[in-house]
């Protein structure tokens, strides 16, 4: 059904179209019948959750996972077996090197965007930034294609940011921001505890009786229930899901906010949450390429490689799709301050867990690390696998506002031989 | 009832009144001390008398001393806003045109007039963007004056908290930030100008026409960051255009033909095609490649001046070109060449893939516009062709999309929803045709005076009646039986929580001016040596780790930067737009991406903010003002009063005072800050009723 049949001739607003679409539970199938369904949901892997652990900065792809026998590239970093024959890590990743046959590496992402900005937002959106419209990440998407999940937690949550958005879709599917993963949602520790917080909710209630009565709109209403939500998630257990506290492995996973981050997105994941991205930076590496390594790498490795370990000790990683990504690459030649400037011609992104097939290497780059040399990945294709790995209709059409049909990951081409 | 009175028409009201009926006046009756009448025009203050005109046309001088105290508040207040006779009567033509449908589709009338309490608080949101403190609150309630309604609204339409309010909605439909750019370019001194002109009381086509028609940098002209703005993207600016300007949205026309207008993607490349040869920065080329492309150098500068520069920097200074300092020196250099200039090589060439009608891959377009009379191009630039085009008489959509928008503000809802995207045929199946006609040639009756215009929306009944009690269907056709019930906006969350901790004198605080940026891209290329560009670049250095404050800071008597606290100001005098995380953000505030984004939904982390946020424990803590200010007060009654008149601007009835009473007697001045949590967590504190 399209979208306008439902609305008639009349003219409607964004926040016509979000009643609309919300009535219709975000579940409901717009997809156009005519479009060849190369990839339906059903083909879909058996991924539930999705951990996005986005890097930043634009993480050295030379320094991590493509490294080269050419030492004129590689400056001071090594390159290093792993637990799989054809994967070679840079030293740094050391600890991640025992978990190399849960990995996809995808050596042959490419883009066209060499600005942090615009190389971020599609590598989290799928689509090129533009100036009309803003579009969703992947956990509004994931919840609009597949349904609300949870009934205290929400969908979604951002990990790193003080703020998110749900792009043109329902402001309500914006995942919760957690800035800080060791802080947990702000605004949570009452003013006045016990009976006294008791008596003013109670006095609260009773004065907006008459308002909410008064005006028969959705907008008081809506308060009232999110006051409602906020004193359960307030007196309930929810809550829990994001303190960190507790968790006896919390130096494991390394005390930064990456390693906290991949921490709390376990906990969330194993809550019931189903996307979570971990948004962490550091990663634009300018000057000084081998200090800028020696702190990035072995915490991300460390985050992720306990986090695998972590999952999988749970039983969760069959059903967890634990995605890496970044910008762009850096540069192969290093500048005379010892840095790697921005490469979005070539780069490296890894996919892991959620039926992805292990010690896979899929993609490969020149000898310099320059060019893709074979199945270049785009960033719109990268979108696509993860929402493949998740389940997703790459072809279901959700209309904006402004009645523009779009499709998760703007029609890239999942990268479905990395499943197993 | 006062009697009619008829003015003699000026030259320029006859032009107009072909294109609109002229409203009758209605003028003022003003009252000698001995009780006698005198219905008049006021003109104005000279000296010790007042200047009338004579319902014959005849001008006269009276002295202030035969009129009554009344009169001398109305004139002193008068002279500043100008006479009312034409808003009065312009008001009661909308009232008169309204109720006439109103009628015809089964409704007796207006919802009941609003109440004075309801009134004071709902014009201090609506006109200074804020609730009114306690004092404001009683002056109204307590004044005996017959003009009182109309005194009010003209005393906060001159008011800073009017301007402060219009430039949030400004901001929010032109997109307003200070930093969403690459390359670390600040448009703080165009953010700046936007609310000099608010405040100013430009003429809206005017500041349109200052936006499309400016050259230079940012510095030079703030104008120009409206161009600027979207450096890179120059055919979603042009989308974004056709939203604010003429209200169609015509994004979907840049890939394809409109599929259900009767745009062309060639129509979109023609219109795009005025802004064709417009240059926006120094060896900067589009991405797209067809728009804004090319090379200059810097404005007067000598040919070759940027890589000399450069040149010079590195065998001076130690520049290097891969230098993290040089990232610095770099940006520096390049927002010195972000300039807006005409440039005539340009030309707006059709995509590659281009797929619609009305045009071929890779063909010039020439600029066409898509609606209305045809935009004479003769002896003009492109861009004066089109903003003449804009504000001409005769454009069908300029006026009535700003009248339109304006009436969205006031009544909650626009008489066409939504206001940047509606056809032709919308427009003919508005719910009151008549009126957004009247609404629409009044917009060029006053001239785009948007404070008169407003002035017109808060003086009809109609605004002046209670909130309807349903939520009107979108789907539906809404007859204004009265303003709709609106959620504040972020800003007017943030203001009012502003007024309540820092009292009235909030509204004088202002930010940050853009001053010191605009002095470090203040420079005479003509003549400057590279070592005084050099010390721009110093200057550039020292806001250098300021994060988002950086151009906020304004320019002190010794040039040192003075950083200004950035929290304790309203929200237009703020970085724009907050970020991420603050109060403004989790209320909604635009993040200035895409125009018209204000988002009015709730949410938990709103509500945990209300409750336990920083901001309620503020206002509701031992040492706050509504607190201090109870000691001056006798009795359980008078203090539970107070309460409600600081936060919620209006007189407890009895069940609200025995709740408040009762809890006092129980828990004591606790009971008070109890009661304080309670109104600001109930969600009257939030509505606009």
């Amino acid at each position: 059904m399209h979208i306008a049949e439902l609305a008639g001739k009349d003219p409607f607003s964004r926040r016509y179209f979000m009643e609309m679409t919300a009535k219709l539970s975000f579940g409901l199938s717009l997809s156009v019948p005519f479009l060849p369904r190369n990839f339906r949901a059903q083909d879909g892997k058996k991924a539930q959750n999705l951990i996005y652990i986005y890097l930043s900065g634009g993480m050295t792809h030379l320094d991590t996972f493509d490294p080269k026998k050419d030492k004129g590239v590689m400056g001071r970093t090594e390159m290093i077996d792993t637990k799989v024959d054809n994967m070679k890590f840079g030293m740094h990743l050391e600890p991640l090197a025992p978990h190399a046959d849960k990995l996809a590496v995808i050596n042959s992402m490419t883009s066209t965007n060499g600005a942090h900005e615009q190389g971020q937002y599609v590598m989290r959106t799928g689509y090129e930034k533009r100036a009309t419209i803003v579009h969703p990440t992947v956990g509004p998407w994931a919840e609009t294609l597949l349904g609300k999940r949870g009934k205290e937690l929400p969908d979604s949550v951002l990990v790193g940011q003080s703020t998110s958005n749900a792009g043109f879709m329902d402001p309500s599917l914006s995942p919760l921001p957690i800035a800080d993963p060791s802080g947990g949602v702000p605004n949570t520790d009452p003013i006045v505890e016990g009976d006294r917080f008791q008596r003013r909710m109670e006095m609260a209630r009773k004065l907006g009786q008459q308002f909410t009565e008064k005006f028969k709109y959705s907008g008081p209403q809506s308060y009232v229930e999110y006051y409602d939500q906020a004193n359960t998630l307030l007196a309930g257990d929810s809550l829990k899901a994001f303190d960190i506290s507790g968790e006896s492995n919390r130096s494991e996973y390394g005390e930064n906010r990456l390693g906290q981050g991949c921490l709390l997105a376990r906990r969330l994941v194993e809550h019931g949450v189903r996307v979570v991205e971990v948004v962490a930076g550091g990663w634009d590496m300018h000057q000084d390429i081998d200090t800028g390594t020696q702190n990035r790498v072995p915490e991300f490795a460390t985050a992720l490689a306990t986090l695998l370990r972590d999952l999988d000790e749970r039983g969760l990683l069959d059903t967890t799709l634990v995605a890496v990504g970044t910008e762009f690459g850096r540069t192969p030649v290093i500048n005379m301050n010892n840095g790697r400037d921005h490469f979005p011609a070539a780069y490296s992104c890894v996919l892991a867990g959620g039926g992805v097939k292990g010690g896979t290497v899929y993609g490969e780059t020149d000898g310099q690390g320059r060019k893709v040399k074979s199945n270049p990945v785009k960033p719109e294709d990268f979108l696509a696998t993860m929402g493949y790995g998740l389940g997703l209709d790459l072809e279901e059409v959700v209309y904006s506002p402004t009645q523009r049909p779009f499709t998760f990951a703007d029609k890239g081409k999942p990268v479905t031989s990395i499943f197993g | 009832m006062k009697p009619k009175t008829t003015l003699p028409l000026l030259g320029a009201l006859a032009a107009l009144s072909l294109l609109a009926p002229t409203p009758p006046v209605e003028a003022r009756t003003w009252t000698s001390t001995d009780g006698k009448p005198l219905q008049a025009v006021f003109l104005g203050i000279e000296g010790d008398n007042y200047k009338f005109r004579l319902q014959n046309g005849q001008e006269i001088l009276v002295s202030k001393d035969k009129f009554i105290p009344a009169d001398h508040e109305a004139a002193e207040r008068l002279a500043k806003i100008g006479d009312d006779s034409f808003t009065k009567a312009s008001a009661r033509q909308i009232d008169t045109l309204l109720a006439t449908t109103l009628k015809k589709n089964g409704f007796t009338s207006f919802n009941e007039a609003l109440p004075d309490d309801l009134f004071v608080r709902r014009v201090y949101l609506d006109i200074a963007g804020r609730i009114p403190t306690r004092e404001e609150f009683l002056r109204f309630a307590e004044s005996a004056r017959p003009d009182k309604r109309e005194a009010l609204i003209d005393e906060l339409l001159l008011s800073p908290g009017y301007a402060s309010h219009l430039f949030n909605y400004f901001a929010d439909m032109y997109r307003l930030h200070a930093s969403d750019f690459q390359n670390g370019i600040r448009m703080d001194p165009y953010i700046h100008w936007w609310r000099e002109q608010l405040r100013e009381n430009r003429r809206y086509h005017e500041i349109v026409r200052d936006m499309i028609l400016a050259e230079g940098n940012v510095g030079h002209n703030p104008a120009s960051g409206f161009i600027l703005r979207d450096t890179g993207m120059e055919f979603d600016a042009f989308a974004n255009f056709g939203q604010v300007m003429v209200g169609i949205d015509i994004s979907c026309a840049q890939c394809h033909d409109h599929p259900f207008d009767d745009w062309t993607q060639g129509d979109f490349f023609q219109m795009a095609a005025f802004f064709g040869n417009t240059q926006r920065s120094i060896g900067y080329r589009s991405s797209s490649s067809m728009m804004g492309g090319g090379t200059i150098e810097m404005p007067n500068a000598p040919p070759g001046w940027r890589n000399d520069f450069m040149k010079w920097a590195e065998n001076y200074k130690g520049i290097m070109p891969r230098d993290q300092n040089s990232n610095s020196f770099r940006f520096f250099v390049n927002a010195l060449g972000w300039n807006v200039a005409d440039n005539k090589d340009l030309e707006t060439v059709l995509p590659h893939d281009f797929i619609g009608s009305g045009g071929k891959p890779e063909q010039v377009a020439s600029p066409r516009v898509l609606l209305g009379p045809t935009a004479k191009t003769g002896g003009k630039t492109r861009r004066e062709a089109l903003a003449d085009w804009l504000v001409a008489p005769d454009n069908p959509r300029f006026a009535l999309v700003i009248a339109n928008r304006m009436w969205g503000r006031a009544f909650g809802r626009a008489i066409i929803e939504p206001v940047n995207d509606f056809s032709d045929d919308e427009i003919k199946r508005a719910s009151q045709p008549e009126v957004l006609k009247f609404i629409e040639s009044e917009m060029r009756r006053v001239n785009y005076d948007l404070r008169e215009f407003m002035r017109i929306l808060y003086n009809t009944r109609a605004y002046q009646s209670i909130a309807t009690a349903e939520e009107p269907d979108l789907t539906q056709k809404y007859y204004f039986t009265g303003p709709v019930l609106r959620r504040m906006r972020a800003e007017q969350a943030w203001d009012s929580i502003m007024v309540l901790s820092q009292g009235a004198e909030i509204d004088e605080k202002q930010g940050g001016d853009g001053s010191f940026y605009r002095k470090i891209l203040d420079i005479d290329f003509s003549s400057a040596s590279h070592e005084d560009v050099w010390e721009h670049y110093e200057m550039w250095q020292s806001l250098r780790g300021r994060g988002s404050s950086m151009a906020m800071v304004s320019e002190s008597g010794d040039s040192l930067p003075v950083m200004v606290n950035d929290t304790e100001l309203r929200a237009s005098e703020l970085t724009q737009p907050a970020p991420g995380g603050s109060l403004l953000d989790t209320f909604g505030q635009s993040d200035r991406r895409i125009t018209d984004d204000h988002n009015y939904d709730g949410s938990v982390p709103q509500v945990l903010a209300l409750m336990n946020g920083s901001v309620t424990r503020q206002l509701t803590g031992p040492s706050s003002k509504i607190v201090e200010d109870l000691e001056a007060l006798d009795g359980p009654d008078d203090k539970v009063r107070h309460v409600f008149f600081t936060l919620l601007n209006r007189f407890p009835n009895k069940e609200e005072l025995d709740l408040g009473t009762g809890m006092m007697e129980d828990y004591g001045d606790e009971g008070i800050s109890d009661l304080a949590w309670a109104l600001i967590n109930s969600p009257e504190f939030l509505f606009i009723q």
